[in-house]
């Protein structure tokens, strides 16, 4: 059998493009809009956000079999909001000023729609591994399309990435301008329905 | 076993599982949260007289020694006189002087407010005048982000630098922040006494307002030596 036809692959695979987290199943918007001003904000909350998808997939996995049906959302949450204060504390001991930036999105990764989704549909009703794959895929979705909207935005916003001057004085004293629009929220609400629409238009054919 | 004894315990094992967990996160990290805490403060003083800048990244050893070779630490005491490290009490006021070459540059006073949601804190600085602020920063506070939560970003202190907390008259104003942009809002001769404010965040700026005259108003003492030995 081809790698490209294992379950794995698919598990991990489809969530990355054809049905993104983000782009595809327009979940999580609001950190997509609020972390996304700097390239640098962006990549760490994706990490941070990959992280708990895929340790909340893989644990609660772990424990389908023995989780009481009545109780299943608060015990989602309880293993979401211990990963989600786990990374917090991390970030807080090794990359304070970033954390300082991030102030509450990472605290609000519980709130994320795509880990408790990712938990209630898959990760009930799978095993462990593929689980894993799923957490680890949705994540790298999400994070795709969060860096992609901060290139975009820190770009033409500020005319840097991670914080480095790209555009080159030349063509600011040619008259080129910083969008300023970028780095506000709704150039971000552009950019992600440029993003959904190239998605939509793509993935039809 | 019912379903309803079953659901409590896996939920008390849950708990204390999750909470062990954490409790161990925390207390095995806590060295490196309050080293972190304490070179962020450092940082805000330097910030607060412009000795760095806020988007450049710095090591933390390059902010150590910027710190030990350029800022002092002492106290006064209600009446404005210098108190000796030993002898301090409980009472007696922390000043931060920018020194350099011997001679001091600005006094960065702490600054400790109420705020809307919690107390927001930060450094203020004063030229050797003892009358014009060099800078305003805050490190930690609790205030809405994207509203109050703006007082933490450069648009916002940088006005700041520049303003005096006197009146024409030499009474003690403070610097207070605006309901809107100064500008529009206040007149001519008052202009000098006012920041801009942050739309949506009225209270917070009501606070900070209040908190920063406080806080000028324990000092006064010190700043009127200051200003009489400018004079």
């Amino acid at each position: 059998m081809k790698i490209t036809r294992t379950k794995a692959f698919k598990v991990f695979f489809t969530p990355i493009w054809e049905s993104n987290p983000v782009s595809g199943q327009i979940l999580g918007i609001c950190s997509a809009l609020a972390v996304t001003v700097q390239l640098k904000t962006a990549i760490v909350m994706s990490l941070a956000l990959t992280f708990v998808l895929a340790f909340s997939n893989f644990s609660i996995s772990l424990m389908r079999n023995l989780i009481p049906r009545n109780i299943r959302i608060i015990v989602e949450l309880t293993v979401i909001a211990t990963l989600v204060i786990f990374a917090d504390q991390v970030l807080k001991a090794f990359l304070y000023d970033i954390s300082k930036q991030l102030s509450i999105f990472v605290g609000l990764i519980i709130t994320n729609c795509i880990i408790m989704g990712r938990a209630e549909t898959y990760a009930l009703g799978n095993p462990p591994f593929l689980s894993l794959l799923d957490g680890i895929g949705n994540g790298l979705g999400y994070s795709q399309i969060l860096i992609t909207v901060a290139i975009m935005r820190e770009l033409l916003g500020a005319g840097k990435l991670f914080g480095f001057q790209v555009i080159p004085d030349a063509l600011y004293a040619a008259g080129y301008k910083n969008m300023g629009f970028m780095v506000l929220a709704p150039g971000a609400f552009i950019a992600i329905g440029l993003i959904v629409w190239l998605q939509k238009t793509v993935s039809k054919e | 076993m019912s379903n309803h004894i079953k659901s409590i315990i896996f939920a008390a094992v849950l708990s204390i599982v999750c909470g062990s967990l954490l409790t161990l996160a925390s207390t095995g990290l806590k060295e490196y949260h309050l080293k972190n805490i304490a070179l962020d403060k450092q940082k805000n003083i330097l910030k607060s007289v412009g000795l760095i800048q806020e988007d450049k990244a710095l090591s933390t050893d390059t902010i150590e020694e910027l710190y030990t070779n350029s800022i002092r630490q002492m106290w006064v005491d209600f009446e404005g006189k210098i108190v000796p490290k030993q002898q301090k009490g409980t009472k007696d006021l922390p000043v931060y002087l920018h020194v350099k070459n011997g001679n001091i540059q600005s006094y960065i006073i702490p600054v400790d407010s109420r705020g809307l949601w919690g107390r927001i804190s930060g450094y203020l600085a004063l030229k050797k005048d003892g009358v014009t602020v060099s800078g305003f920063t805050v490190y930690n506070h609790s205030e809405t982000p994207g509203l109050g939560g703006e007082i933490d970003k450069r648009w916002f202190q940088k006005n700041f630098a520049g303003k005096k907390i006197l009146d024409d008259r030499g009474k003690l104003v403070s610097v207070a922040i605006a309901k809107g942009r100064v500008a529009d809002k206040i007149p001519e001769s008052r202009q000098k006494n006012f920041v801009d404010g942050i739309s949506g965040a009225t209270l917070t700026g009501k606070f900070l307002s209040g908190g920063l005259k406080l806080t000028l108003i324990e000092y006064e003492p010190l700043l009127k030596k200051i200003q009489k030995k400018e004079d």
